[in-house]
């Protein structure tokens, strides 16, 4: 947690600093009211509004990386909490009508925060865009992040079913062939076994990049479970489907993956599948393309 | 008439830190997850694990095993602890797997040793002509986490066998839950081939895998190591649980089921002690007995291929229809269907 708010230091530093001279200088100048002309509803309202704000910092500091977008946000925020911050403490402490800085310390930072805040989502929308375009291939449409895999930078099964259920309507909905490959790693558990578990972690890592490297802009790779990959193939044929997969065998035998301990090269070569869909339920396409594949990984079973 | 009363419960502390549940902390730290969030609640330490000197209680195992399902949040984490746990690093009894002859004698091994090998989940292995069948009884009452120790254990074996022939066994898999959203967990780790809403969880593979020759076994080794883990067993003073001696001990009764008061005399305790006991594993007596019933009379059709009938004289029913009743209390199906059911298999 605060290893994650150190490059921040400053920042939350000087907004420390600035909301207590806004305390000592309400103290100096004004007196502090009894309790019996508090008024609850404001103390709520603005006191309320004041730590949603700092909460909201809070969150964006741990949530981004350091950066310009981030700072823009956090500055805007911070204007904001300043803001409801001052307005929060004349509930507390009645100031002399002779003074007047307390509505420009009130007033001032609101709109500057705002400005800068809309600056910061403005950017951090073209941020956003950019980073889509790198999701290409692994994520259609939709993003569910409680749906993505633990290990690899793919969507897990769940998010495959959901993504097939739509694909499978609107390929019917325009006559559009949709096919499915499934690929499966020969011998994973043997690597496994051989240089640990972590290691076959890492294959498997490499093996989504390589993957995507090899895919088109449409097609959408999942890891389904284990060692075994799943692409969606939307406007795709049977025929063209089993180039595509012959091309993903290939380049699973052409991947010179080394080891993280000894730099040893590992060997690697895949099963595939593929199947087109016809008028069956996702759970029922999803079926068939693993029995498909046991039936090809059949002949290996003695290595496998 | 009184039984050797040497067993474990589920709040002896028995299994090594080191042993099974280091497999699951190993996992669950490789996923990134902060150690003393998973240890959280379990009254354990990571350094006493480190030090090999923490020995866990069931409770405290499936405390643990609920912490990293939680912390884990994925599907695939029973199968790949499962994955991790056989034949594993328990000292002598590991040794006595990796050298196994053949599946036949690992499977010997796995159940002789079950104490130390799985503790929470005993295996039963049973052989007719064609086939070799094992099934897992729950060892100390796991609650919530036996579908967790379910798929683990089918997994470990899979596993195992596979690493250590060298190749794919043709294992089958049978589970009595229906289809989990995460099915293809099952395909991948345990075969495509895998059934659900069975009466059994069960898993079963052709006989003549079992006296195949598995390679890098040496005989002596693993006749060594089967003395040592013998000793190892001796000197934990249990070979299985509680429940497991309770089901031994039905089982031999089955014919003439013993009421609690005879259960209790021949455990050597008071009907009272035997179903706090009972409780405390999270099951009854009468529970327990129809477990037993129901096995038996799934063997009686399936490899004994008993009649209707003949099953209801055999467990001492005094006529047809009321077993039939009972019998679909056990399983949720009649004697008929699940004959179908698994002959479809």
């Amino acid at each position: 947690m605060f290893s994650v708010l150190k490059p921040h230091r400053w920042k939350l530093a000087l907004l420390l600093l600035a909301a207590n001279l806004g305390l000592l200088l309400h103290l100096a100048c004004g007196e502090v009211k009894p309790v019996s002309e508090w008024v609850w509803l404001d103390i709520v309202g603005e006191g309320g509004s004041a730590l949603l704000a700092l909460v909201w910092l809070g969150l964006v500091l741990k949530s981004r990386p350091a950066g310009r977008v981030t700072n823009y946000l956090a500055l805007g925020l911070s204007g904001i909490f300043f803001s409801w911050w001052i307005d929060s403490l004349d509930e507390f402490i009645r100031l002399p009508d002779s003074i007047t800085w307390d509505h420009w310390l009130e007033s001032g930072p609101m709109p500057v925060g705002m400005i800068l805040l809309t600056i910061g989502i403005y950017h951090w929308h073209r941020e956003q865009l950019a980073i889509s375009a790198q999701m290409e291939k692994r994520e259609r449409l939709f993003r569910e992040h409680r749906l993505f895999d633990k290990l690899t930078p793919l969507g897990g099964a769940d998010y495959l079913k959901r993504q097939l259920a739509g694909s499978l309507e609107e390929s019917h909905g325009q006559q559009q062939p949709l096919s499915l490959l499934a690929l499966d790693l020969d011998n994973f558990s043997a690597i496994n076994q051989a240089f640990g578990h972590a290691e076959g972690d890492a294959v498997l890592q490499a093996l989504s990049h390589l993957l995507l490297l090899n895919l088109r802009r449409q097609d959408l790779l999942c890891r389904l479970a284990g060692d075994r990959f799943v692409v969606l193939l939307p406007n795709t044929g049977e025929s063209q489907a089993r180039l595509l997969a012959l091309e993903l065998q290939q380049a699973v035998q052409g991947l010179a993956h080394k080891t993280r301990q000894h730099g040893e090269r590992l060997q690697l070569s895949a099963s595939t599948a593929v199947v087109m869909a016809l008028n069956e339920s996702p759970d029922a396409l999803l079926k068939r393309l693993n029995l498909a594949l046991a039936r090809a990984k059949q002949p290996l079973a003695r290595t496998a | 008439m009184t039984l050797k009363t040497t067993w474990y419960e589920t709040d002896s502390r028995f299994i090594p830190g080191h042993y099974q549940p280091a497999t699951l902390i190993d996992l669950a730290l490789s996923r990134d997850i902060d150690s003393h969030r998973l240890l959280r609640g379990t009254g354990l330490f990571h350094e006493d694990i480190l030090a090999g000197q923490t020995r866990l209680s069931p409770l405290q195992f499936f405390a643990l095993i609920g912490n990293s399902r939680r912390l884990l949040d994925a599907d695939d984490s029973s199968f790949l602890f499962g994955q991790r746990l056989l034949p594993g690093h328990y000292g002598a009894a590991s040794h006595a797997l990796r050298h196994a002859q053949n599946l036949h004698q690992a499977l010997d091994t796995l159940v002789q040793q079950q104490a130390l090998l799985s503790p929470l989940m005993t295996p039963r292995l049973v052989l007719d002509e064609k086939h070799a069948y094992l099934y897992w009884l729950d060892s100390c009452g796991s609650g919530e986490q036996w579908r967790f120790l379910l798929e683990a254990s089918m997994t470990s074996l899979v596993a195992m066998s596979r690493a250590l022939s060298g190749q794919r066994l043709p294992w089958e898999c049978s589970f009595s839950h229906a289809e989990p959203r995460y099915v293809e967990q099952y395909w991948v780790h345990l075969g495509e081939h895998t059934q659900f809403n069975r009466p059994l969880d069960l898993m079963r593979i052709p006989r003549e895998f079992l006296a195949q020759r598995w390679p890098d076994a040496s005989a002596i080794a693993g006749q060594v190591a089967r003395q040592e883990a013998q000793g190892q067993l001796q000197q934990l003073g249990c070979t299985s649980s509680f429940l497991g001696c309770m089901y031994r001990y039905l089982q031999r009764h089955v014919r003439h089921t013993p009421s609690l008061e005879q259960a209790a005399q021949a455990f050597a305790m008071s009907p009272a002690t035997l179903k706090r006991k009972l409780q405390k594993h999270d099951t009854g007596f009468q529970q327990q007995v129809d477990l037993v019933r129901k096995h038996v009379a799934l063997y009686l059709y399936q490899i004994k291929g008993f009649s209707n009938e003949a099953v209801a004289e055999y467990l001492s029913f005094n006529d047809a229809a009321n077993f039939r009743r009972s019998f679909k209390r056990w399983t949720g199906s009649t004697p008929n269907l699940i004959r179908q059911l698994f002959n479809t298999g």
